[in-house]
């Protein structure tokens, strides 16, 4: 038995599992911020990898550029068809636009959840492992990126800032599995239906809507946007539409099945949004002591 | 300059890993495969079976650390899994020779090695819930051979080069 704890490898092994363990639940914690040297790191990577990202940028957007040239034609075809609707939707929205500025003239409302302050950004990099399914962008904490902000492409909701350094933040996206991360959402109908995003299905790719009362009626193709609920968030950010809805483990709520607006798998340039509407102290949220006590 | 060559070179592999994930075509092999470069890992591989156990495990403890810092935002995963690969690699090649085919075979079966170590952890700590049955077709196999197509590429000039470089060590 001696020997046993003799044995010089073993006793590395075992100290090195220690340490392991030690390391991860470190940085497993829900962290306010990256530790200095962590930031050091990442923001001379974040250096290097903007100055590779950009000469191959440029690459890979000559090549995408031949390949969108095969399809143009069909292309052309189908934008021309919807372009006559965009006239006069257009026009529409201009009318709607007006209107809701006059009413909230009238209410003496001057901000709402919807108002945000878009912050444009590049890709430069992305997590090769992808079970961390995670983008690094060349904006950060000195041009105002502020942890938990929204992250959007023009096609819709990508994910959230997780960690900011001085030069450069790391994006969690929505496909990403991690129960900390759940967003308000409203389903789009007739009525406003809530729910939380929670999840991803990442064998069908879909993302799913839980938490939605089992009363509610939601159909295929409804679009899902954010609410701004949740406190950070603005609302009204497009995250999908409504591929599936299937009654939930216990049959007192449903979960959609939703598509997601942008694809996960393709983001060269991003918009950090953030919104103008003060956000509610946490203290008033979850912390304080109970009235009456 | 020869001493910086090994650090550039590890280097420019970990920040091509991010960039081929970011421009990696997505319909290759079907819509529905994860494909996970690790040409990192595969260059240490090679160091420390055609240099040596040391300076492998060495190397391999520092990238490891990089790629958790810079990319994982979880200390620990990388940092452990790939000094420790490294080090049964270089048990293995005492009883072996360093070719090329046994450098290729053994160095693919630390590539699978590392996935499955790396999937089981993060199905420890929660980060995943996939099965393993669909881990292996979503996530395993395609790795496993864009590895081996990488291999086959690289593992030539990887081994010319460490092979010079021991040389110019034992020169010095």
């Amino acid at each position: 038995m001696p020997q046993f704890f003799l044995n010089k490898r073993l006793i590395i092994l075992l100290v090195s599992i220690i340490v392991l363990v030690a390391l991860i639940g470190f940085s497993l914690r829900e962290r306010e911020k990256l530790t200095w040297p962590e930031q050091f790191i990442k923001d001379t990577a974040g250096w290097v990898q903007s100055l590779v990202s950009k000469p191959t940028n440029y690459v890979a957007g000559f090549f995408e550029n031949l390949q969108d040239l095969t399809n143009t034609y069909e292309e052309n075809k189908e934008l021309k068809s919807r372009i006559e609707n965009l006239v006069s939707l257009e026009a529409e929205v201009q009318e709607l636009k007006k209107d809701n500025k006059e009413l909230r003239d009238i209410l003496g409302e001057k901000e709402t959840l919807r108002d945000l302050k878009p912050l444009p950004a590049t890709v430069i990099g992305r997590n090769p492992d992808r079970w961390h399914e995670m983008i690094i962008i060349d904006k950060g904490n000195l041009q105002g990126v502020k942890k938990n902000m929204a992250v959007v492409t023009a096609s819709g909701l990508i994910g959230k800032v997780k960690s900011v350094t001085q030069f450069s933040s790391t994006v969690q996206l929505l496909s990403a599995m991690d129960p900390k991360n759940r967003i308000s959402a409203i389903v789009q109908g007739t009525t406003d239906v809530y729910g939380l995003v929670e999840g991803y299905d990442k064998e069908k790719k879909l993302l799913m809507v839980k938490a939605i009362p089992s009363s509610a009626k939601i159909e295929k193709g409804q679009t899902v946007i954010t609410s701004g609920l949740g406190g950070i968030f603005p609302k009204g950010l497009m995250i999908g539409k409504v591929v599936e809805v299937k009654p939930d483990q216990y049959g007192l709520n449903q979960t959609a099945l939703v598509k997601p607006g942008a694809d996960f798998y393709d983001i060269k340039s991003v918009m950090v949004t953030k919104r103008l509407m003060a956000e509610p102290d946490q203290n008033d949220l979850t912390g304080g002591k109970e009235e009456g006590s | 300059m020869k001493k910086f060559l090994l650090p550039l070179l590890f280097l420019f592999l970990l920040i091509f890993e991010s960039i081929f994930v970011q421009y990696l075509p997505d319909g290759i092999l079907g819509k529905d495969r994860i494909l996970v470069p690790h040409f990192l890992f595969v260059a240490l591989l090679f160091l420390t079976i055609f240099v040596g156990k040391k300076k492998g495990v060495i190397y391999a403890a520092i990238f490891g650390l990089l790629f958790d810092v810079i990319y994982v935002e979880i200390i620990g995963i990388y940092l452990f899994l790939y000094p420790f690969i490294s080090y049964l690699v270089s048990k293995i090649m005492h009883i072996m020779q360093a070719n090329f085919i046994i450098a290729f075979l053994v160095s693919l079966f630390a590539v699978a090695l590392l996935e499955v170590g790396v999937y089981e952890m993060d199905y420890l700590i929660h980060v995943t819930n996939l099965d393993f049955m669909s881990f292996l077709t979503l996530r395993f196999y395609p790795t496993v051979v864009l590895n081996a197509a990488f291999i086959i590429l690289a593992g030539y000039p990887l081994k010319r080069l460490f092979e010079n470089h021991l040389e110019s060590l034992r020169d010095e």
